[in-house]
């Protein structure tokens, strides 16, 4: 286990390393001239000697890779730099960002599973039936819907014509009335998936040899379901559970500029307007050592709810 | 910007006189005035004044200041109200004045080069200021009005903590969610009605709408079009529309052919129906047909001397005729020098109606034989190619002026060594020296006559192709009074006038 840490760990670095090459070119060779984007202004273009005088002070007159290697020789002393719009430092703007979007992110997880699991079970313990039809429309409706259109649809139905929740917003520091709308447009969404893998899984369990030893024993149905069958059908959901939930960190851009909720998501997408390149950078970075840590946070989980898996890799 | 004290927020159930307001912009996380365009928003919410404003119907008026004399052809003396005091209680003085604009003409700052006519900035005693410019400039004064020249507290940390001399106080700011502002008590003009108000930064113009139809919030700004309909049968709300600086306009590029023919682009003018794009891609309500390149509500403009392109397909051909466009091959569409005449209109989406508008006016030129299409860029990337000539005709959303001043755009589209004449390529002798001199001209009136003729020769030359006048849309609750837009309404919103009710 120790070896396979490390081995995996190791691995983070030329990650990161390709990740931020990546993103550097690709940003370096999108078209339009950073400066000019940043210097223009609700009022109109900017000035072209400020524009000359940006460029001269943030090195942009300098070759690509000469910027990048600046930019990377800082970050491996852990500066990220400042934001060329707000001046504020990447590091904060992307924490103070990333918060939000954490909040937002365990309850959306938390609603998705508080679906999915029970809808998967049902519909695979009663295989056919209406409850089974029902939860596979849904589950086919939550991935087909696009999150903005479904995110309008609650707006209209709790905040406009109920009128039991606010329409939008992160009221008092994201508090929990505010957060109930976005979590639910997300969590919907995320549940579809991982409600589908349930049933699947749980399907494939109830099929084995052990489940009907189990039922020989004369165990009651609930029983043979929920100890037998269910703690080896959610093996397959711990990955996907994971992969959900690096989705939900990483920020819906669209729902959280619905619900104007200031995550990392909208930060990304402002920054991408206006081409502040410190912070796409940042968020590129923070957001891809997230996603490894993550996966290799579900390999670990998946190993200790599956000692199989040791056994057969003999380690 | 975890920290925030949201008392204000609380607090509105109970009062119920603190408005609560969506924009569409605001701060990115310094609070600075003078920090690229932060001041602007502060304006918006009263924190901030400076020396002269422009009121409703554009007119430059004395805010902090009582007036001025201009000493000579460069130099303005500045005399300031002696009531005012900041929001921490200090009296305004011309010392503040003069660090307020010096900061900004520092070369650190990035828009420091709009006060390069500027030789120096000193205070003569107490309460006057003396500005000294390079060169003979008319408009300096009007640079003023610009929240770029907010007047600011010195010594105290501006990026945090905003003082200024407005109606309101700086409360609270959260990045990228909302700013907080209570009444100023010892405001030095007519006290606010409102104790407070909560201005919150969304960006989606349809949870403004929504946000507006629910009742979380009083006004919201730049409503979609689509969504206004539905909107006025609410019994609870009103929807205001004003004529803004803001307008849409076709660059065309006269550095290649045949668009440096001049009777090619008088025909792309002519065959454009500048009715039907308002009709069908702002919804009818989202803007005025444009006739020259100010709004008819700019006093500058020249509009009613000038003869408006209305639209007229079959003038439109035969000026493409004349410049040797035809069908030459009989396929029903137009050729140029033995070569379909293919036209690309490039243009950018950060600006809802920039796309619609271009497709209607692809269809429109469609309609006179010429093959036309629409080409999405970012405005970044729509930029560069513009520098780089590599264009047809480009659609653009530009405002024409928040100063006010007629020579903030023109000396940038229209003077040969303007940014956006680059751009288009176009470059006039007489228009050069007509804005040279006009700027070296004191006297409104005989400005305005170089002005005109400014116009009226653009008009004719169409270097750029003017589409629409941009109306803002806003809606507001009934309850609220006293509630109005400004041409200018990208920054002004929270005025002592308004209240509200209940």
């Amino acid at each position: 286990m120790l070896s396979f840490l490390l081995r995996r760990l190791l691995l983070l670095l030329p990650v990161l390393l390709l990740v931020s090459i990546i993103s550097f070119f690709l940003f370096y060779l999108s078209p339009g001239d950073p400066a000019e984007v940043l210097l223009t202004g609700p009022q109109g273009p900017p000035d072209l000697k400020a524009v000359e005088e940006f460029r001269a002070r943030e090195g942009f007159n300098d070759p690509a890779p000469v910027m990048y290697v600046r930019w990377l020789s800082k970050v491996v002393r852990g500066d990220l730099g400042y934001s060329f719009t707000s001046g504020e430092k990447v590091s904060d703007a992307v924490f103070s960002s990333f918060l939000p979007t954490l909040r937002l992110s365990l309850i959306s997880l938390f609603i998705s599973l508080l679906i999915s699991i029970p809808m998967g079970i049902l519909s695979a313990v009663r295989r056919g039936s209406a409850i089974d039809g029902l939860g596979l429309s849904l589950s086919l409706l939550g991935v087909s819907v696009p999150n903005f259109w479904l995110a309008y649809l609650l707006i209209i139905l709790f905040a406009l014509r109920l009128d039991i929740l606010p329409v939008a917003g992160y009221g008092d520091g994201g508090d929990i009335e505010h957060m109930i709308l976005p979590a639910l447009t997300l969590g919907i969404s995320a549940a579809a998936v991982t409600g589908r893998m349930m049933r699947t899984s749980m399907l494939e369990v109830m099929e084995q040899d052990y489940i009907v030893a189990a039922r020989a024993r004369g165990l009651t149905e609930r029983s043979v379901v929920l100890r037998h069958a269910l703690r080896n059908a959610l093996l397959p959901v711990v990955t996907m559970v994971g992969l959900n939930f690096t989705y939900l960190l990483n920020g819906s851009a669209v729902v959280e500029t619905v619900f104007a909720w200031p995550g990392i998501g909208s930060l990304m997408t402002r920054s991408i307007y206006c081409r502040d390149y410190p912070v796409i950078l940042g968020c590129m970075l923070f957001l891809s050592l997230l996603t490894i840590s993550l996966n290799l946070l579900t390999d670990v989980c998946y190993r200790y709810c599956n000692p199989r898996l040791i056994h057969e890799t003999g380690s | 910007m975890a920290s925030l004290s949201f008392t204000v927020f609380a607090d509105s159930s109970s009062s119920g006189n603190i408005l609560k307001a969506d924009m569409l912009f605001g701060p990115d996380d310094n609070l600075d005035p003078a920090y690229k365009y932060t001041g602007w928003y502060l304006h918006e919410a009263g924190i901030y004044e400076t020396l002269f404003s422009l009121d409703e119907d554009m007119n430059l008026v004395p805010t902090l200041a009582t007036g001025y004399d201009q000493v000579s052809d460069t130099e303005y003396r500045i005399n300031l109200r002696d009531d005012v005091t900041f929001h921490d209680g200090t009296p305004l003085d011309a010392d503040a004045v003069v660090y307020s604009l010096q900061r900004v003409m520092d070369s650190s700052n990035s828009r420091h080069g709009e006060l390069d006519f500027i030789a120096s900035v000193q205070a003569a005693d107490d309460k006057t200021v003396v500005i000294n410019t390079k060169q003979p400039h008319s408009p300096t004064i009007a640079t003023l009005v610009d929240p770029l020249f907010s007047i600011v507290k010195p010594d105290v940390n501006l990026n945090t903590t905003p003082v200024g001399t407005g109606p309101f106080k700086f409360e609270s700011f959260e990045k990228g969610v909302s700013l907080s502002v209570v009444r100023n008590d010892d405001y030095w003009g007519e006290k606010a009605k409102l104790n407070g108000a909560v201005l919150y930064f969304v960006s989606d113009s349809m949870t403004r709408a929504m946000q507006l139809e629910g009742g979380d919030v009083d006004i919201a700004r730049g409503l979609p079009q689509s969504e206004v309909a539905g909107l006025k049968e609410n019994q609870d709300l009103e929807i205001l529309s004003m004529e803004t600086m803001r307008e849409n306009l076709i660059y065309v590029n006269m550095n290649k052919a045949p668009f440096n023919d001049i009777s090619v682009r008088q025909a792309l003018s002519y065959a454009i129906n500048r009715q039907e794009i308002v009709d069908t891609a702002l919804e009818g309500i989202g803007g005025v047909p444009a006739i020259g390149v100010f709004t008819s509500e700019n006093p500058w403009s020249a509009n009613d001397e000038l003869v408006a392109y209305e639209h007229d397909p079959a003038r439109a051909k035969e000026l493409l005729e004349s410049a040797g466009i035809t069908d030459e091959d009989g396929d029903g569409w137009l050729d140029f020098q033995g070569a379909p005449f293919n036209i690309t209109i490039k243009t950018y989406t950060s600006r809802a109606e920039n796309k619609p508008s271009a497709e209607v006016v692809a269809s429109q030129l469609e309609d006179i034989g010429i093959k036309c299409g629409v080409e999405i860029l970012d405005s970044g990337a729509l930029s560069s190619v513009l520098s780089d000539g590599d264009y047809d005709l480009a659609l653009y959303s530009w405002s024409t002026g928040t100063t006010g001043d007629p020579d903030y755009f023109f000396s940038k589209h229209f003077e040969s060594t303007g940014a956006e004449a680059k751009k288009t390529g176009y470059s006039n002798a007489n228009v050069d020296e007509w804005l040279a001199k006009a700027r070296a001209t004191f006297d409104d009136k005989e400005r305005a006559e170089y002005y005109n003729k400014v116009q009226e020769q653009v008009h004719k030359d169409c270097p750029e192709i003017y589409l629409f006048y941009l109306n803002e849309l806003a809606g507001a609750n009934k309850r609220v009074k006293g509630y109005k837009l400004y041409p200018s309404s990208e920054i002004n919103l929270l005025t002592p006038e308004l209240s509200i009710e209940g």
